[in-house]
């Protein structure tokens, strides 16, 4: 089998579209962190947002009419990466595609609303509205209502790898010959119950910046937006190989699996694009870099866009994919301790291949490589 | 274990199709623990739906459902360290424990289980403790038992296993969507075995949320009757060993059954209602049948989706009226419950037990044949018959369909 990248779409704090947010990349932006706070604490976080004018030429569409921002991020997306596909691939049947969700925290905006009511004032407050967009694969059924997929429409809960393990079961699918291609997308939404859960959890800072590979590491700052990638058997990148990972039981033990991986997927000709963000992750990454691969060129998005967990690996995908296209890679933003000596500068070429590790903060990890 | 990389140019033109068995599987529904127990409780019509304790349901329509035991959980496992687990991830660790005292050599490649709500009511704790601003020392652990993957990942550990976990969250139809691609992953070839299924605790916010759509019945649960007036949930967890047929049978593995076919669709109609028609529905299953290579005829009993509510039974009533000639139907969840994204894992170990004791499951509950619907109920008692090959649904909220065809394997 032969699985390529067909066509991406991308929104991010940093805007929408391929070219806008590669470009803001390159010249060194990062996000703006915006202050985020709730009624059922005093407590206020910094979170980098999708900016709202972001998603003013989103087709307005029944489906999207009450959904929640996952949604309508998801579906901004998709929709970029099936125009961007057909202007490579041509026409797509829509009846030979399968789409494949990634997502961590999922539609929790509304899913807060829902409970905050039953809470407050019992169950006979709670929202028939509110509930049915609370649930896991609602982002995915409104996609699939958009772009009038009849098929195969799965959605994968994870934590931040669970964009590559999205990737993985799309390629699974894609032995069936009946499907042509299949939307990989991954999507979440910032809110404020995510930043205290995860700062209760240590692993969020109270401001940017995000340092990646600092010792000691002092935290991330959640953002949101999506990440689609459309998966044929035609396209410009090539997914060369992809490791499904595995889980690790403490922290401590990221490190292990992480070096395993790399370790398979390790070619000296390959950037690494890695899922570093500031917390324990960084660490098992660094220690595999120094081992596996200690002369590749080694890039984290998650400065410049945060960590967006759910829609993370997809986007460090759409990176390697762009890295690969202009031979180029951005500047790493805050870097504290080198991994090896090779963090990008501006004027680096990248080589012919590109390795997206991916750890998540809540035990599992995986990786894949992609050429050109 | 976990650790295979799949480079696509080594694959290219290689397309197998092999036979998939499930060589073990484990159980915990309200029917029981084990596959015995459950087996007895089908025999015996067991209503097992119960009033919930488990929070306030004084303000809900309904005020019941089909539960596990804490008491008999806590039995099985109870130490400091377990004490600190999430309902679910006691239920995974038990039924994993089971399906690898039947075959302890089972070490799957990779895990697809489907799940709809991870650890809920630690998140539901959480919030109720922020909102109290009280009782939140505890908040760390909730919220790193509270992901989907956590149950899953913890019970793989207790037992040395790391294989990379896919897990689905199709809504109700998440066990079988789970099932049905750990099938096709092992049938392609890829893999020699794929630990699948599915699990899902009863939680406070899904309970009110069923109850607001007023899908949840304050009467009893009687799918595919004229007077249905609802569901009622559920909770457990099942898992499934699947491997290459050939692979189980060169190390003599016990084999319950073989999956045979799957099949998915999705319906555009609405986020949480049905097509009518019965459209999609009817496309999963004859996707699955199609998928098997066999014919509606040959199937010889149907564990049906069949929550009970007037929509969802109506439009599969009406795809299986189309598709088959009076094949036997029964929803077991007229016994337990809807256990969401467990139920369609729970269901195939049902449908496995019933191949095996060659019984046809009971549709408890059952008063009044509904007049639009042209279907075989198994009404009341569960009855002895010659099955070889059954086909079970799961629907769920975002339109989403999966049928799988099980069958008895030939000794």
């Amino acid at each position: 089998m032969n699985l390529r990248i067909a066509g991406m779409g991308w929104v991010t704090p940093l805007g929408r579209g391929i070219d806008v947010v590669w470009d803001r990349l390159i010249r060194g932006d990062e996000a703006l962190a915006q202050p985020i706070s709730d009624s059922v604490s005093d407590k206020t976080y910094s979170a980098f947002r999708v900016p709202p004018d972001a998603l003013k030429n989103l087709l307005p569409h029944p489906r999207l009419r009450r959904a929640s921002a996952i949604s309508r991020f998801a579906a901004a997306a998709g929709l970029d990466a099936l125009d961007g596909a057909r202007s490579t691939i041509g026409e797509i049947d829509v009846q030979r595609m399968a789409l494949v969700f990634a997502v961590s925290n999922g539609g929790v905006i509304y899913t807060k609303r829902f409970y905050h009511n039953v809470v407050e004032s019992g169950a006979q407050s709670a929202s028939p509205l509110l509930f049915p967009e609370t649930v896991f694969n609602a982002p995915a059924s409104h996609l699939a209502a958009i772009l009038g997929i009849e098929g195969a429409s799965y959605t994968l809960v994870g934590d931040g790898a669970v964009g590559v393990l999205a990737i993985k079961m799309a390629s699974d699918l894609l032995d069936n010959e009946a499907l042509d291609c299949c939307l990989v997308v991954g999507a979440e939404e910032a809110d404020w119950l995510l930043c205290d859960a995860y700062r209760k959890w240590r692993l969020l800072k109270s401001e940017p910046p995000i340092e990646p590979f600092h010792e000691p590491p002092r935290g991330m700052i959640l953002s949101e937006g999506a990440g689609a990638v459309l998966l044929a058997r035609r396209g410009t990148v090539q997914i060369d190989a992809i490791d499904a990972g595995g889980n690790f039981s403490q922290r401590h033990k990221a490190n292990e699996i992480v070096r395993r991986i790399l370790h398979d997927l390790a070619d000296e000709d390959a950037c690494v694009i890695a899922s570093a963000n500031g917390t324990f992750i960084d660490l098992a990454e660094r220690e595999a870099i120094e081992n596996e691969l200690p002369r590749g060129i080694v890039y984290s998005p998650k400065p410049a866009l945060g960590e967006s967990v759910g829609a993370s690996a997809v986007w460090q995908v759409i990176v390697a994919a762009q890295a690969l296209q202009t031979k180029r890679l951005p500047q790493m933003l805050h870097s504290g301790r080198q991994v090896g000596p090779n963090f990008p500068k501006n004027d680096r070429t990248v080589g012919k291949k590109a390795i997206i590790l991916s750890c998540g903060v809540n035990q599992q990890a995986a990786g894949l490589r992609l050429s050109i | 274990m976990g650790t295979e990389v799949v480079r696509f140019n080594d694959l290219r033109g290689k397309r197998a199709s092999v036979r998939v068995a499930v060589v073990s599987a484990g159980v915990i529904s309200p029917l029981g623990f084990g596959l015995d127990e459950t087996l007895a409780s089908l025999r015996g019509n067991k209503d097992c739906v119960s009033p919930v304790t488990r929070f306030d349901v004084e303000k809900c329509r309904c005020k019941a459902a089909g539960q596990i035991s804490d008491e008999r959980l806590n039995d099985r496992q109870n130490g400091a360290k377990t004490n600190r687990l999430h309902r679910a991830t006691r239920m995974m660790t038990a039924v994993l424990d089971e399906l690898l005292v039947t075959d302890p050599k089972y070490k799957p490649e990779l895990t697809v289980i489907g799940t709809t709500s991870g650890g809920m009511s630690f998140g539901e704790d959480y919030y109720r403790a922020l909102y109290r601003h009280a009782g939140l020392r505890h908040s760390a652990r909730w919220i790193a038992n509270y992901p989907p993957q956590k149950p899953v990942i913890d019970a793989q550990y207790a037992f040395g296993i790391s294989a990379p976990c896919q897990v689905i969250a199709n809504a109700c139809a998440s066990g079988t969507n789970a099932i049905g691609h750990a099938f096709e992953c092992v049938r392609s070839g890829k893999y020699q075995r794929v630990l699948t299924g599915g699990y899902d605790a009863i939680s406070e916010l899904v309970f009110v949320g069923f109850d607001s759509l007023q899908a949840a019945t304050p009467e009893k649960c009687r799918p595919f009757d004229r007077d249905r007036s609802g569901m009622v949930l559920g909770e457990g967890a099942a898992v499934l060993a699947l491997e290459n047929l050939e692979s189980a049978r060169a190390r003599n593995a016990p084999i319950l059954g073989e999956i045979i076919g799957y099949g998915i669709s999705t319906d555009n109609h609405h986020l949480t209602q049905p097509d009518p028609s019965g459209r999609g529905p009817r496309r999963a299953m004859e996707q699955a049948l199609q998928s098997a290579g066999r014919s509606a005829g040959e199937v010889d009993y149907i564990n049906a989706h069949g929550t009970a509510t007037t929509f969802n039974d109506a439009a599969e009533g009406r795809a299986i009226t189309e598709l088959f000639a009076k094949v036997p139907v029964s929803s077991t969840k007229s016994m337990i419950g809807h256990s969401l994204g467990a139920a369609g894992a729970i269901e195939a170990v049902i449908c496995l037990a019933a191949l095996k004791a060659q019984l046809l499951p009971s549709n408890i509950n059952f008063r009044n044949p509904d007049p639009d619907l042209d279907l075989n109920i198994v009404a009341n008692e569960s009855r002895e018959a010659k099955i070889d090959i059954v086909l079970s649904n799961s629907f769920g909220f975002g339109g989403t369909n999966a049928s799988i065809l099980i069958q008895k394997l030939a000794a």
